[in-house]
């Protein structure tokens, strides 16, 4: 119990923090704090229709939140969930405009799948430049964002553009490669599926050898290594995993939601699942509560701007400063590698 | 001059107590200090020295008690105050900057506070002054910490503490890394200190240190100091009874492997430089038969740190090879070499040995075969795993709150405990050790000592790579010495401390000291 409280409380007086100084940024700007968070909170729990956004906009955060978690605790800093995310929404992209001729029950496995492989496969890049040339993971996964991007930018523009050719868009998945929705609401397959594989990090990232050897090489890799646990191989496979979920949450939101490929696909899930990560602990448990919040944010924040004149913007403001305050507040953390130990 | 206070007491404690949890780590300690003498504290692993210290030093806050010097109470619980009131502390875990280099290390406290511009050359000038100044050879200041071997890091933390300390200088276990000349210099130093007046709280396990510098000695147990004596007044036997009760003296006879035995491992011509280029290897072969424990010698710093990475895999030689039981191995690599039956027990226990962020379980398990061992379709046997280490844990006698307290509450003994029952609940063909004994207490030392002993009776080769001569005097069936990459030939025991000295200054029987 004693354990839980000292895991749980920095994320809880963060988001405290948080809620204190937006409250006083939205009193400043002559508005009411109190009504605001009242309409913040109503538009994510106040209807079915509120619940169901709720879900839909924590999915992605879940699925890149995990992906960081993963490589965070393996050391690896994956900035380039982002990067990974449109890799994985590319691949069901073009599978999904394509490929028509498989079954629903097959196809769509399939091409989930193959964005989970893009995903991975855009990680590896990464990690060969690691493994091989010592290239910090931190600027490889930016820049590998900002060539996800472009290559997304011309891709929708020209070879991948509808074949109407009015926006810059590509064709609309067919029928079989869509994620099934609990209509009439958007609510999607997906975020079962995401849950699932929260689970499955859980028990993968504690319970098992793998996991375990992932956690040791993350905290303390020379130790590891005289362990004679692989790191090399350690670093690989969390910095893959990592991927291939952000690849995921690319492909479930294609596949759920926006049903084609865009550019502004994203609205930057990849960089706010750091915060997500963080704000989780690293947990795959803890991920899950922070995506859900952040959902619950993002969801309830059109509401908050229609009823109490609040630009929706205050709550990427809110989801900041839970990590300013997340850092302020950990003693450990993971910026700064205190030398002295008391023993 | 302020004539001196009537009340001689320099440092005073008034029943001042910690607890951690469950816990008393400090059980309403009273104790007076004097200026001018050398306070020698003994106890055993988990008895609450570093604990005490650290308050002292401001880096812990009791729960209740106080503290004076010179009989002005101190705030307690501030690094600053402690300071400021004079009191330097040397730690028993480096308490460096890895990152940055010797003169930006001393800068930190040779600056003072209200000081706020940042000079890294003239700091560096500084102090290399006041090192030639105290006699203590320093690396150079622009050298990375980081790179340094463990004692050259123990040197710096002793300059860094003298240099800031204004009336009581806290020194704990400053000796477990250091070599005997290196040991005389530190007591030279102390005894400087001493002279001017002030206060030396020395923290050590090492007996004959006690009897050698000391003035008095206060022994701690169980968070309490359970005696003060003159050091003058009590023997060594005394002392350990004090401080462990009886000991019962093993009668370690083992029969010295024969000449004949097989050979477990052999490494050949082993050649690798440091990172700047210098020679840290210079064609060293090593070669262990089983049953033999072979102690390698030498002050740190002369390629121990090299020697140990290259025999565990972690580092590449540029030239030479290892076989283990006659073979070569596929690649040279930890985990190759943990296959086939290497041990390890490493020079810095922080980094290399454990996981601090993990519990005393995890560590158990932080050994490539026990986690294949504990391993069904790829998970981890949690029930299996943990009634495993809960044995180990009694069997070592490692001290802690329990099997998933955090391996960072432990104390440096008990930390150094967990290493050792993981590397020896392992079948052994070899085990590569570097001071196995670094920072045990007298109790725990013998029993590592046995278990060294048993293994080899049990055909492990051991390969002891040691600072203290005693131990290696102690254990090893030959010896050879290290002395700027360069291994000497082996010498049976038992041989005069005085030979093994002349070795270890790099001069050879009949032979010009060979300058580099
Ligand atoms: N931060 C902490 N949290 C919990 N327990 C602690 C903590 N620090 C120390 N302890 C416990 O307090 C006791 C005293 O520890 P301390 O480090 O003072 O021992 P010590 O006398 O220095 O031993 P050693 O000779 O092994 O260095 C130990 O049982 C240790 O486990
Ligand atoms: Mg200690």
């Amino acid at each position: 119990m004693q354990r839980l409280i000292n895991r749980v409380l920095p994320s809880l007086l963060a988001l405290i923090g948080a809620l204190v100084v937006s409250g006083l940024a939205i009193a400043l700007s002559g508005s009411s704090p109190l009504l605001a968070f009242e309409a913040l909170l109503d538009g994510a729990f106040g209807s079915l229709d509120g619940l169901s956004e709720v879900a839909v906009k924590s999915c992605p955060l879940l699925l890149t939140g995990l992906a960081v978690a993963v490589s965070f605790q393996a050391g690896i800093w994956n900035i380039g969930a982002e990067g990974q995310l449109l890799m994985g929404a590319l691949a069901i992209a073009v599978i999904g405009s394509r490929a028509t001729w498989l079954p629903q029950p097959i196809g769509l496995p399939l091409a989930l799948g193959a964005s989970a492989t893009f995903g991975a496969l855009w990680a590896g890049i990464a990690a060969q430049l690691k493994l091989r040339r010592q290239v910090n993971e931190v600027i490889s996964t930016i820049m590998l964002n900002f060539i996800a991007l472009g290559l997304l930018s011309y891709l929708v523009q020209g070879p991948l553009m509808e074949a109407g050719g009015r926006y810059p868009q590509s064709d609309a998945l067919s029928p079989e490669f869509l994620m099934p929705r609990l209509s009439p609401y958007r609510i999607h397959l997906g975020l079962l599926l995401a849950l699932f594989l929260a689970a499955a990090m859980q028990v993968f990232l504690y319970r098992s050898v793998a996991g375990y050897e992932i956690r040791a090489t993350g905290l303390s890799p020379e130790a590891a290594r005289l362990a004679g646990i692989d790191v090399r191989r350690r670093l690989l496979l969390a910095l893959l995993l990592s991927g291939a979920l952000a690849g995921l949450a690319g492909g479930i939101e294609v596949s759920a939601i926006t049903r084609r490929l865009y550019e502004r696909l994203s609205p930057g899930w990849g960089f706010t699942a750091i915060a997500v990560g963080l704000l989780g602990r690293l947990s795959p448990v803890g991920v899950v509560a922070a995506a859900f919040l952040f959902g619950a944010m993002d969801a309830g924040s059109n509401a908050m701007q229609r009823v109490a004149g609040v630009s929706s913007v205050l709550v990427s403001i809110i989801q900041a400063t839970v990590i300013f305050f997340l850092v302020a507040f950990e003693r450990r953390t993971w910026f700064s590698k205190i030398s002295a130990e008391p023993d | 001059m302020n004539p001196a206070p009537t009340s001689a007491s320099l440092l005073s404690i008034r029943r001042l107590s910690k607890r951690f949890g469950a816990l008393r780590a400090l059980d309403a300690i009273d104790a007076e200090f004097s200026g001018g003498e050398i306070h020698a504290i003994l106890g055993e692993n988990g008895a609450g020295k570093s604990t005490l210290m650290h308050v002292l030093a401001g880096l812990l806050r009791p729960d209740s008690g106080e503290c004076r010097i010179d009989d002005q109470a101190i705030r307690l619980g501030s690094a600053r105050a402690a300071r400021s009131a004079g009191i330097g502390m040397v730690h028993q875990h480096f308490a460096l900057v890895d990152a940055l280099t010797v003169a930006e290390n001393l800068a930190l406290s040779l600056t003072p506070d209200a000081d706020w511009r940042f000079d890294a050359v003239a700091v560096g000038e500084k102090a290399c002054a006041f090192a030639a100044q105290v006699g203590l050879e320093i690396a150079p200041p622009s050298a990375i910490v980081r790179d340094l071997p463990v004692g050259a890091r123990q040197r710096l933390e002793i300059l860094k503490a003298l240099a800031g300390a204004g009336r009581v200088l806290i020194l704990d276990e400053p000796t477990a890394v250091l070599t005997p000349p290196e040991v005389r210099l530190l007591f030279a130093m102390l005894q400087q200190v001493r002279a001017q007046g002030r206060l030396v709280l020395f923290i050590t396990h090492k007996l004959r240190e006690v009897k050698e510098v000391a003035d008095r000695v206060s022994i701690m147990r169980h968070g309490r100091v359970v005696g003060t004596y003159r050091a003058a007044e009590v023997s060594e036997s005394q002392l350990a009874e004090l401080m462990v009760g009886k000991l019962e003296v093993s009668p370690h006879i083992r029969r010295p492997p024969h000449a004949g035995a097989t050979v477990a491992m052999q490494a050949r011509e082993l050649s690798m430089r440091d990172h700047r280029g210098v020679v840290a290897l210079d064609n060293v072969s090593v070669t262990v038969r089983r049953g033999e424990i072979l102690g390698i010698a030498g002050v740190d710093g002369n390629g121990q740190r090299e020697l140990f990475a290259v025999l565990a895999g972690l580092a590449t030689p540029e030239s030479g090879q290892i076989e283990v039981g006659g073979k070569s191995l596929s690649a040279l690599a930890p985990r190759v070499l943990r296959q086939v039956g290497v041990g390890y027990i490493p020079p810095d226990r922080h980094r290399e040995g454990l996981v601090l962020a993990m519990s005393v379980a995890e560590n158990l398990l932080l050994h490539r075969n026990v986690l294949r061992r504990f391993q069904r379709h790829g998970l981890l046997q949690r029930p299996a795993a943990r009634r495993w280490a809960a044995a180990l844990m009694q069997q070592f006698r490692i001290k802690a709150a329990s099997l998933d307290a955090p391996l960072r509450s432990l104390s440096g003994g008990n930390q150094q405990r967990v290493i050792v029952a993981r590397e020896l609940s392992q079948p052994l063909a070899v085990l590569v050790t570097s001071n196995p004994t670094r920072g045990l207490d007298l109790a725990a030392t013998r029993a590592v000592a046995d278990a060294l002993r048993a293994a080899a009776a049990d055909g492990c080769a051991i390969v002891l790579i040691s600072t203290d001569l005693d131990e290696v005097f102690d254990l090893s069936d030959s010896i050879r010495v290290l002395y700027r990459g360069r291994l000497s030939d082996a010498v049976k025991p038992p041989v005069d401390a005085e030979r093994l000295g002349l070795l270890m200054a790099g001069i050879q029987a009949g032979k010009e000291p060979c300058n580099a």
